[in-house]
């Protein structure tokens, strides 16, 4: 028993000392209060400073593993220089468009996204697209530095929806062992259209039956065919494409010239010869012209390394120049949180350092003026001749609202024409009736 | 006792739901309100884009006018399905029956026709793209230089081709099973009766066999009206829409077409659901009533 109480006396007394203690150190502590309190603020103020750094989500397709990490190695400089933006790359694989739309109808789509000008203009029309005038002019960016058909080519109603990233028109790949072959001087960008259809004759060679070579592929392919109807002065589209104009002499004309080849036998389609893809063809010598973009370029450096040839401008025909552009631009979409944080994204990307650096890793060309005049492209000439493309009557690959109906309608008529001998002027006719029935 | 039992009988019926969430959640999420928001949309004007705007039966009426939809997809599917369904029933039904007798290899050749099966449509697809294409095998084995997947008149017929040569042996397996079923002393029987081979296939056979026959004429018959990744991978529909079907023409204006036309594309779907419950009612009527009432 007394050893009980002597334990809970000592408890007792410590418990007193100890609460004795407490007490006196928070009385000791009360004194200086207010310099704590001022410390603790300062404390707040430095934590406050990482809370501001605004995220941006940015996706586009991958297309190519080094170009993912080109664009990778862009943003990483821009991380340095913007410390307060996160930029979060999340390349989307697979069927682009339907993940960008989906993700646009639930509300959770990125605040940076790639837009392929063939199916822009439906986002901007329904107000998924911000327009970027207002942010270009606050940091002082004007529409002159970029090449007047790329930047157009993503303007509707007076407003800029896209800034254009790279481009690609339609250059004329011909074949130098096959032109040696056959005794003729290599093209020039003086070309007419009389020209390519006497070197196309010239160059067929139809002697060996497992692998005959024909002067010139013409795919029925609406990434191609229109650069005729340039050449030929005529149009696809009406201006404000609330019409066709595939059923005009013009056109009926070019595509009488386009199947022209074919019908003599000195011009295939890939898939006469098995092929989907006419670079493939002209690669391995069984085309000796072909109308590639700059994707024909690396494609030929790693499949087929001895493969000689040059890339000229094509022919002009009757009307003069004609030219397709295929570009991809970058799109803010209209519901960001951060307009000002992915603008300054877009304009890094597009700024001239970082073009430049595209441009020197031969992916893709530039969409800014100032670099026309660069090294790289006086000494890449075959570069040269598809940035120049961009110059000479090029016009965007792009036909409205019922994009793809013109397409798939203009690919059938020539489907039809090669492979169902249907006269030309029957087979536009056809096409464009198709297209106005959906335009309407 | 009564209220205990009631209880016991709740308990049960608690448990068994309990057992079936798994799938039965995943089937209210992902197939029934799915499908319930796809009849809503094929009332309304939906691009993606603007929220859906209720359109009445403006849609259907626009599938019923389309061009595409009646001069192509409308009859290149019911030509799918008339073509393909007979042949690989019957040619199921004959592989089936030669399993059943005591053949060498036998097990060896099963699993050779079941093997198409088991491999991946996209795989197969690729693979029939190779052999016809126009410096393929098949072209080299019989020395044509026809190009059979770019040829609008022949396209089809190398899909429906592939499609009876997959499918094949999956419904085999099914007849087979239901060939186990029929007794032995059924044949005996006949045989005693006189009956030879042939006549034992087409008055035991056959007939024993209706509810299996129905059941895979049934599951032949709504595959092919939804046939869609071979056509997807091998042609996209073309060459000249030759092999556009209902369930291309439904992925074409969902996603495909630069106007989306979401509430349309609906539209489709609930017609073509509409078209395949019709014609599923239709030949049960046909098959079930054509018997002397064999399956009772």
């Amino acid at each position: 028993m007394n050893r009980l109480i002597k334990f809970l006396l000592i408890l007792t007394t410590l418990a007193l000392a100890l609460s004795a203690c407490g007490q006196t150190t928070t009385q000791q502590q009360s004194a200086p209060t207010p310099q704590t309190v001022r410390e603790t603020v300062t404390v707040r103020e430095t934590v406050v400073v990482p809370a501001e750094k605004v995220t941006v989500r940015l996706s586009g397709w991958a297309s190519s593993p080094a170009e993912t990490a080109l664009l990778e190695s862009l943003l990483y400089k821009f991380s340095v220089e913007n410390p307060d933006i996160l930029v979060k790359y999340e390349p989307i694989t697979g069927d682009y468009k339907q993940v960008l739309l989906t993700s646009i109808a639930s509300g959770t789509e990125p605040d940076i996204f790639y837009v392929d000008i063939f199916w822009w203009l439906e986002l901007a029309a329904n107000d998924a697209l911000l327009p970027l005038d207002d942010l270009m002019a606050a940091s002082g960016v004007s529409r002159t530095e970029f090449i007047p058909s790329l930047i157009d080519a993503f303007t509707y109603e007076g407003k800029t929806y896209g800034i254009p990233k790279d481009f690609n028109t339609l250059g004329m790949f011909y074949n130098k062992a096959l032109f040696d072959k056959a005794g003729l001087a290599y093209p020039t960008d003086d070309w007419t259209w009389d020209d390519l259809r006497e070197a196309a004759a010239a160059l067929t060679d139809l002697s060996d039956p497992n692998k005959p070579i024909y002067g010139f592929c013409t795919p029925p392919d609406p990434g191609r065919f229109p650069v005729f109807v340039f050449q030929n002065g005529g149009m696809v589209m009406n201006g404000d494409y609330t019409d066709v104009l595939l059923d005009s002499e013009a056109a009926v004309k070019a595509a009488e010239f386009y199947a022209s080849f074919r019908a003599a036998q000195i011009g295939a389609l890939p898939s006469d010869l098995g092929e989907g893809w006419q670079g493939t063809l002209f690669g391995k010598g069984q085309c000796a012209m072909v109308y590639e973009g700059g994707w024909l370029i690396p494609y030929l450096r790693d499949q087929f390394p001895n493969t000689q040839y040059g890339v000229v401008m094509p022919p002009a025909g009757p009307g003069g120049e004609g030219n397709l552009i295929f570009t991809v631009a970058w799109g803010i979409s209209a519901n960001t949180k951060n307009p000002e944080a992915a603008w300054k994204v877009v304009n890094f990307l597009t700024s001239e350092a970082s073009q430049k650096t595209v441009l020197e890793s031969g992916f893709a060309l530039p969409s800014r003026q100032s670099l026309q005049n660069s090294d790289y492209l006086k000494n890449n000439p075959n570069s040269a001749a598809i940035f120049n493309g961009s110059f000479f009557g090029a016009r965007p690959f792009f036909w409205g609202v019922v994009g793809s109906d013109v397409n798939d309608q203009m690919s059938k008529a020539l489907e039809r024409m090669f492979k169902e001998n249907q006269p030309a002027p029957e087979a536009m006719k056809q096409a464009a009736e198709s297209i106005r029935r959906a335009l309407r | 006792m009564r209220t205990k039992s009631d209880r016991r009988k709740l308990f049960e019926a608690l448990n068994g739901y309990l057992f079936i969430s798994p799938w039965l959640i995943i089937f209210i999420i992902f197939s029934l309100i799915s499908l319930g928001y796809a009849v809503y949309l094929s009332f309304t004007e939906y691009n993606l884009l603007r929220p859906p705007r209720w359109w009445g039966l403006e849609g259907y009426q626009r599938v019923l006018e389309d061009e595409l939809f009646l001069a192509k997809a409308l009859p290149n599917t019911f030509k799918y399905v008339l073509i393909v369904v007979p042949i690989q029933t019957f040619l199921s039904l004959v592989l089936a029956f030669a399993m059943d007798q005591n053949l060498r290899f036998q097990r060896f050749f099963r699993t050779i026709f079941y093997l198409p099966s088991v491999t991946s449509s996209v795989v197969i697809s690729l693979i029939f793209i190779w052999i016809f294409a126009p410096q393929g095998i098949f072209n080299q084995i019989t020395g044509l230089t026809v190009n059979w997947l770019d040829d609008p008149r022949t396209a089809f017929y190398v899909i429906m081709g592939m499609n009876i040569f997959t499918t094949s042996g999956t419904l085999m397996l099914i007849f087979l099973a239901g060939l186990q079923d029929i007794p032995l002393a059924v044949y005996e029987a006949a045989e005693i009766d006189g009956a030879n081979g042939l006549q034992k296939f087409f008055y035991i056979t056959v007939p024993m066999l209706r509810p299996v026959i129905f059941f895979v004429v049934t599951v032949g018959v709504i595959g092919c009206f939804q046939v869609f990744d071979q056509i997807y991978v091998m042609t996209a529909g073309g060459p000249l829409d030759s092999t556009t079907t209902i369930t291309y023409l439904i992925y074409k204006w969902a996603f495909r077409d630069t106007r989306i036309q979401m509430g349309q594309a609906s539209a489709l779907a609930v017609i073509l659901t509409l078209i395949i419950l019709m014609v599923t009612l239709l030949q049960r009527r046909v098959i079930e009533g054509s018997g002397s009432g064999a399956e009772r």
